[in-house]
């Protein structure tokens, strides 16, 4: 009689299949371009050999009275041509799937992951050792030494080297579990105390456990938050909250099957961080400004003083060591109130920035943090069930949305190990979205912007569009057939 | 790729006009790199409209037996077809939405049908003929059902065995009304009890460490 392994789900992915819904099934799509068409048999290899040593990606997600729960299973995962619209429904409750696909089309291989389960970052790292072993079967001889791999590091975790390819040794998710282990030992024993089964679990066993625990509860140093000395608190007084003005939100046409509208727009990265850096400020607030000027050219509901907001993900792992591919980031929301002084995008952008770079300092994010892990021990929140639990996320998740008129996520610059490197052009970032979003990733020079939206409504990306030609940029659309005319007369 | 003027980009896939602005295209087409994927309607939607006004139906129907003196003459012969239609439809929408997990709907099932009887019974002048008889026959029945889905369908331990636990619990309960005296004719609630306790001592003996592994991962805090 086997005995699956399980891991309960941590308050902030708690949010996601809470707040699932219909329009917004909470799933994010990784892509990346090839130099050639993708050979399905090789990339099913590729896919069975990553799956091997990523345990977080065999769990399916079940129910328990008073937790969402990540359960180890044996499910397989094959590649598949691609379908679907991007970001359909991975999750769907009393059934027991993998909560990740992959997908290819012609060039192109997507990651798409329910998020639930991982972050952008965490993904980043499946589809990384994806497109390295892809990339290393396809190209045989231009596979790098071993060594040379192993000392890669993983894009957003500096501290983590990759685990090493399945060739060095004879089993690859114990050569893997090896390397990782000695890592998290000491953070996972911490929180694992006096719950160890009496019988030695197997490795694969030990390593699904271990890779899904909660992010929050994987930071090495993270004290426990009366360990807060009184008197640095008092230093840093919370900033008196200013009277919440109304939020801009964006109205428009939902589509017709509840498909996310997805569109992109590539572009050289050089020009685009030099217009940033013209103006002082960092890419993605830069580009967080074009958008709301986007929008206020677009929606004739922005008034000339509205207030605008996006939510801005923040990467916990780089301020707080982790090793965990689960959901480890912190949202920052950024606002400007139109008609109050300089509204062009460069002076925007200095606005957000600054406040951004307020809240986004390791004291102001460790206060979250600590926050964080108060809400994951509170024994009230452990006691309530479940589908209380889930309505009352729903419901702050429905007040957080209304604070909202967007949201973005940068997930920066990508640097593949070789040979994917070279054979990898732009990559892609789509978020599934219950309001206007961008996601920003950028590799080999190429920026790609994916714009996201539950709306069939195309005009906030066109004006983005403008912005960034009249500045000079080269930019090129690609979009994926949502409404009933684009649909008409082309073969599926 | 073609080309838009208007909004002066380049635009893969074989678009006739601009997807942003519906303007003409210059050019030769580039291959989109996304596949057309037809629209897909919701039937899960249809299904959910279906279900939810099935239910209202049902409770109403239940609700509108109140309205109705609790004698024979009243309504009569026309009560049992109509409260028969009713729980039927019940069991129907019970087996659609729970046709997962066999095992779980067979707890739905003892706890509707038990359920509907007791209010039947409660209907037509209580005469305790829903826990002297239908109640135990149901749970002893429910208990061989389990036992005979899962061996037939292969279900795994994990997923049956909370349902199970519940059913035999359910099982255990004609014995308490025995206590209280709810019980004309003691004969099917014993039966009943006794089969429960005899599944709840197998089901510890063989299977113990499942169960409590079980247990503990449902009910984690």
């Amino acid at each position: 009689m086997k005995r699956r392994h399980w891991v309960r789900l941590d308050n902030v992915s708690n949010i996601f299949p809470a707040a699932r819904s219909d329009v917004d099934p909470k799933v994010f799509r990784l892509g990346a371009e090839l130099d050639h068409e993708v050979d399905p048999s090789l990339l099913q290899d590729a896919l069975e050999e990553t799956f091997e040593r990523f345990p977080l990606y065999h769990a399916v997600l079940r129910r328990g009275v008073f937790w969402h729960y990540l359960q180890d299973s044996e499910l397989q995962p094959e590649v598949m041509a691609e379908t679907e619209q991007v970001c359909a429904p991975l999750y769907q409750a009393d059934r027991r799937t993998l909560l990740f696909r992959v997908v290819h089309h012609r060039r192109r291989v997507s990651l798409e992951v329910f998020h639930a389960l991982s972050d952008g970052t965490g993904a980043l790292w499946f589809l990384t050792d994806l497109l390295t072993a892809y990339t290393r079967r396809r190209f045989p001889g231009e596979a790098p030494a071993g060594r040379e791999v192993a000392e890669q590091v993983r894009p957003g975790a500096s501290e983590r080297p990759d685990p090493p390819p399945a060739q060095i040794g004879t089993h690859p998710g114990a050569q893997a579990a090896e390397e990782v282990h000695e890592l998290t030992t000491d953070s996972f024993a911490h929180y694992f105390r006096g719950r160890r089964r009496r019988r030695a679990p197997s490795s694969h066993e030990e390593d699904f456990t271990r890779e899904a625990a909660p992010a929050v509860l994987t930071v090495e140093e993270a004290d426990p938050p009366e360990d807060v000395p009184a008197a640095e608190q008092d230093e840093v007084p919370p900033a008196p909250r200013p009277p919440r003005r109304r939020t801009h939100r964006v109205r428009g046409t939902r589509t017709p099957d509840n498909r996310t509208r997805a569109l992109e727009l590539s572009m050289p990265a050089a020009p685009v961080l030099g217009l940033a850096k013209a103006e002082g400020v960092a890419l993605t607030m830069y580009l967080t400004a074009l958008f709301f000027e986007a929008i206020r050219r677009t929606d004739e509901g922005a008034l000339a003083c509205s207030t605008m907001a996006a939510s801005v993900p923040v990467n916990l792992r780089q301020f707080f060591p982790s090793t965990s591919a689960r959901n480890f980031f912190a949202t920052i929301r950024v606002e400007h109130t139109f008609g109050e002084g300089d509204d062009s995008p460069g002076a925007v952008a200095r606005g957000l920035q600054e406040a951004f770079s307020a809240e986004a300092t390791p004291e102001a994010l460790e206060r979250r943090l600590h926050r964080l892990i108060r809400v994951e021990r509170w024994p009230l929140a452990r006691i309530v069930p479940r589908p209380v639990k889930d309505a009352m996320l729903s419901m702050i998740n429905h007040v957080n949305n209304r604070s909202l008129t967007v949201a973005i996520s940068n997930l920066g610059r990508v640097t593949l190990p070789a040979p994917a490197q070279s054979h990898v052009g732009r990559m892609q970032f789509h978020v599934s979205a219950v309001r206007p979003q961008f996601c920003a990733i950028s590799h080999d020079g190429q920026l790609t912007i994916g714009f996201t939206s539950p709306f069939v409504e195309t005009a906030h990306v066109r004006e983005y569009a403008r912005l960034l030609t009249a500045a000079g940029v080269e930019v090129s659309l690609a979009a994926s057939r949502t409404t009933e005319e684009e649909l008409a007369g082309v073969d599926a | 790729m073609t080309t838009c003027t208007s909004c002066s980009l380049q635009v893969e896939g074989e678009w006739e006009h601009c997807p942003l602005c519906g303007g003409a295209l210059h050019g030769r087409a580039a291959p989109s790199p996304y596949p057309a994927v037809p629209l897909r309607f919701s039937r899960r939607r249809v299904l959910r409209v279906l279900m939810l006004s099935s239910l209202g139906v049902i409770v109403l129907s239940f609700l509108a037996q109140l309205l109705f003196r609790h004698d024979a003459e009243s309504l009569g012969a026309l009560r049992s077809v109509w409260l028969g239609i009713v729980a039927t439809w019940l069991v129907v929408l019970m087996a659609v939405s729970k046709r997962r997990n066999l095992a779980k709907f067979i707890v739905y099932l003892v706890v509707a049908a038990g359920g509907v009887s007791v209010y039947w019974d409660f209907l037509t002048q209580w005469s305790g003929w829903s826990l002297t008889y239908v109640f135990p026959i149901l749970c002893s029945a429910s208990i061989f059902g389990l036992l005979i889905t899962v061996r037939l369908i292969r279900m795994e331990l994990a997923d049956y065995v909370v349902y199970s636990g519940l059913t035999v619990l359910l099982g255990l309960t004609p014995i308490v009304f025995l206590s209280l005296g709810w019980v004309g004719v003691a004969l099917p609630s014993v039966i009943c009890g006794a089969l429960s306790i005899a599944v709840v001592v197998l089901l510890l003996t063989l299977r113990g460490g499942a169960v409590r592994h079980e247990l503990a991962t449902r009910l984690h805090l």
